[in-house]
């Protein structure tokens, strides 16, 4: 570790994200597996269609642990949106898509992140709901099931899609980020760039954590 | 499709002898499974994982007339629009060279998504073995040139199979001699069935008959809109963030030489 990196996620934080980004991932494949009968043999190895169908449903238990964390630990931070700031930031799109002079400061997470979140968390609660449901589908009005099957589609879309786009910001798009959710420390110059408020904020209220320094320092005010 | 087969049920010429429900159970090796009185000559009281066919026993009394025993023999209807088989991820349900739909339980997972899409109700799911059950029209005795088991047992000439255009025919001519509200039913759902009906009154009279199936609109947005947009919308992201890359460009921190100019404190 390098001396002056700050710590932006602790253990486990960075343990539940796992376990939710694995789980999520697994369920995503599986489940291609069954929609796609050209994607049926992601079942071969594992002894067939069946199989994958027990691992989706084993796979699903882990999910919902996973997520009823996430968002016990991330609600009041990411499930919030806060105004006017929030709003700039959606205004400009926090400098993503075209150049941006200055963008607006956001705390800890960005309205991006907090959509991403939410898109998560709801659409996650929507697929562990309707996921129930299609496990007994015999003690449920068909015209219900069959209505459940279509949540689960329709979430799946936005999901898999998300899954990309955060894919893609949490690695080459925005260098930097992904040290949050491995070792959980990131630099200043980037935690600068993208949550320049939640610095603020930390150094502020001395909750600051730079690695290699003194604990009087990061304590100290 | 070769050769297209209709089996055609003309139920006014039903007497419920129950012929076909036996002749279906011995052929397909299917058990019998012990059933209550339940106050109906119908035995048993509806289709069964090991029942794929069966007459419903229905006491019909129209308000200005006589009343009557309705005979139908129920059982699966061979859609060429087949819901179950848009459904089954398995591909344990499939359409046949004579248009009739066949199920190999091998493949089946026991998933219950047929059982859930089909409008007429009927495959049935065995939880011993896991699997779902239904009617595949003797497949195995169309392709050795045989009558499936049921029309071979049928001794009022009630069942019969064909060739397809050769049975519209017949039943159209048979309800033009019937007259009254006799009916073709099949031919014209989801689009045209392989078993239809020749019924002797409204389709609405009898019991467990819907009245205008078809592939529900639910089964449909899933499997034909958001099974195929699903990869289409992740294939755009990936599409779109390579091109985010290429004209934008990462969001980089900003580089900062040496010190800070101001510290934690
Ligand atoms: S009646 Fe039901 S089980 Fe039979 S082919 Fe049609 S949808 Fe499938
Ligand atoms: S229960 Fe079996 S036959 Fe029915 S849809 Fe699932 S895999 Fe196919």
């Amino acid at each position: 570790m390098r001396k002056g990196l700050i710590q932006a996620t602790d253990s486990f934080e960075r343990i539940v994200h796992w376990c939710l980004a694995v789980s999520c991932l697994i369920l995503c494949f599986s489940g291609l597996g069954i929609m796609f009968h050209s994607l049926n043999f992601l079942g071969e190895p594992f002894g067939g269609l069946k199989s994958l169908k027990y691992i989706h449903n084993f796979t699903a238990l882990f999910f919902i642990l996973s997520l009823f964390f996430s968002v016990r630990m991330w609600w009041k931070e990411a499930g919030i949106f806060v105004f006017p700031e929030d709003l700039d930031w959606i205004k400009s799109a926090g400098g993503y898509l075209w150049h941006v002079d200055k963008v607006p400061e956001v705390g800890k997470y960005n309205p991006g992140q907090k959509m991403f979140f939410l898109v998560v968390a709801l659409g996650g609660a929507a697929m562990v709901l309707s996921g129930l449901i299609m496990l007994f589908p015999l003690s449920i009005p068909a015209a219900l099931v069959r209505l459940m099957y279509l949540i689960h589609a329709a979430g799946f879309v936005a999901i898999f899609a998300f899954f990309f786009i955060h894919l893609y910001l949490g690695t080459v798009g925005s260098p930097g980020s992904l040290p949050a959710m491995t070792t959980g420390w990131v630099t200043r110059a980037w935690l600068k760039k993208q949550h320049p408020k939640w610095l603020k904020e930390m150094e502020e209220h001395g909750t600051l954590v730079v690695y290699g320094e003194e604990k009087s320092s990061s304590h100290g005010h | 499709m070769k050769t297209e087969f209709v089996k055609l049920i003309d139920v006014t010429l039903c007497t419920a002898c129950r012929g076909c429900q036996v002749a279906c159970k011995q052929w397909n090796e299917m058990p019998g499974l012990r059933t209550k009185q339940q106050g109906s000559y119908q035995n048993p009281p509806d289709l069964q994982w090991n029942t794929w066919t069966l007459i419903r026993f229905q006491e019909y009394a129209p308000k200005d007339g006589e009343f009557k025993w309705l005979f139908r023999k129920d059982g699966c209807m061979h859609c060429t629009d087949a819901a179950c088989v848009k459904v089954c991820p398995s591909g344990a349900l499939y359409h046949t060279e004579y248009g009739t739909v066949g199920i190999n339980q091998a493949k089946c997972i026991g998933c219950k998504y047929c059982i859930s899409a089909c409008p007429f109700d009927v495959p049935r799911y065995n939880p011993e073995t896991d699997k779902v059950y239904k009617c595949d029209l003797c497949y195995t005795r169309l392709q050795g040139d045989q009558q499936p088991a049921c029309v071979k047992s049928c001794p009022t000439g009630a069942l019969t199979i064909g060739l397809k255009d050769v049975m519209i025919k017949k039943a159209y001519a048979r309800v033009k001699e019937l007259g009254g509200d006799a009916n073709v039913y099949g031919d014209k759902f989801v689009d045209g069935t392989h078993v239809i009906y020749v019924l002797g009154e409204k389709p609405e009279v009898y019991e467990h008959l819907p009245k205008s199936p078809s592939v529900p609109v639910t089964t449909m947005l899933w499997k034909d809109i958001l099974k195929p947009l699903s990869l289409l919308s992740a294939g755009g992201v990936i599409a779109g963030s390579f091109l985010h890359y290429i004209i934008h460009g990462p969001k980089l921190p900003d580089e900062e030489q040496g010190q800070e100019p101001k510290g934690g404190e």
